[in-house]
């Protein structure tokens, strides 16, 4: 998931780049007071669970694998703007520190984990809870972040005129393979919300 | 910082346990398997350039560790990461408190 430097045109990283700046200047408005100590020490825990979860690849005999990417989690327990600084400390890390993820791909790797997945995962639960219950509903809000994750990345990747236009072919690769595997992701995220709602339930995004 | 994180000491040990069993799966069954993601079947299929290697800056490129085994080493580089991540929340935490 995590785009290495190379795969992306300048053009590609210079506007994912912007949009990602852009959205981190308008997330630290709307934050604002809402940035108490105690929802920091949750930031940071939240971040460093992520962070271990994304160490623990699902190996796929003969096939394609995947990782825990923990957006689609970081914006229905954190919200919109608290989950993506929980994916930008993860996400700067795993690039600054281990290379995982390129440099000049970091405003695309936060474009999708961190803001697409956020997004989806957020506004999924909130709409679907009443519902779907919070089990059915953190589920699809799990597995359509790391889904639509996988589009934007297919796009980015494929839209790129110095390297030519690929996105016949990188955007069936990139959201089908993300749509099946994402299940796993779905699973997980649902598990973490109903354990954490029931012996956390202060933490959990209003 | 000390005291608001001692409220997530639970979730603070699942957070070493993980790291502690991550090579079983990102090192060990990875490689059994020939590891790869949905990324790099794209990019394999359209010839995208992967230069992470001629770019790179980090000794712990990967989440290796000079001298460690790749094991070994994918432990030590997830405490790295999580102290890390620690540090960025310290500062985070600083700037909750002048609000």
């Amino acid at each position: 998931m995590h785009i290495p430097d190379g795969f992306l045109d300048p053009y590609m990283s210079a506007a994912t780049y912007a949009a990602f700046l852009g959205y981190t200047a308008y997330s630290l408005r709307r934050i604002g007071g809402a940035l108490d100590p105690s929802r920091a020490s949750l930031v940071t825990v939240l971040a460093a669970g992520i962070f271990a979860a994304q160490m623990l690849n699902w190996p796929i005999p003969g096939g394609t694998s995947l990782h825990f990417v923990g957006g689609g989690l970081a914006g229905i327990l954190l919200g919109p703007y608290l989950g993506f600084l929980a994916m930008f400390m993860v996400l700067l890390v795993q690039t600054l520190v281990f290379h995982d993820g390129g440099i000049t791909a970091l405003g695309a790797n936060m474009l999708n984990m961190g803001i697409v997945a956020v997004l989806a995962g957020h506004y999924v639960y909130r709409g679907l809870r009443t519902r779907l219950g919070d089990f059915a509903a953190a589920f699809l809000g799990g597995w359509l972040s790391i889904t639509l994750a996988g589009l934007a990345a297919g796009l980015e990747i494929g839209f790129s005129p110095s390297f030519g236009y690929y996105i016949d072919v990188t955007v069936p690769v990139m959201t089908m393979w993300h749509a099946v595997l994402g299940v796993i992701e779905g699973l997980a995220t649902a598990l973490i919300v109903v354990r954490v709602k029931a012996v956390l339930p202060e933490v959990m995004e209003d | 910082m000390m005291e608001p994180l001692a409220r997530y000491r639970r979730a603070l040990l699942i957070i070493v346990a993980l790291v502690l069993v991550s090579p079983v799966f990102g090192v060990i069954l990875a490689e059994m398997v020939g590891y790869h993601e949905p990324l790099d079947v794209a990019a394999e299929l359209v010839g995208l350039p992967d230069k992470s290697e001629e770019l790179n800056w980090t000794p712990f490129f990967d989440y290796t560790v000079p001298g460690l085994p790749d094991t070994v080493g994918y432990i030590v580089a997830g405490f790295i990461g999580i102290a890390a991540i620690l540090a960025l929340g310290a500062v985070l935490q600083r700037v909750a408190a002048r609000r």
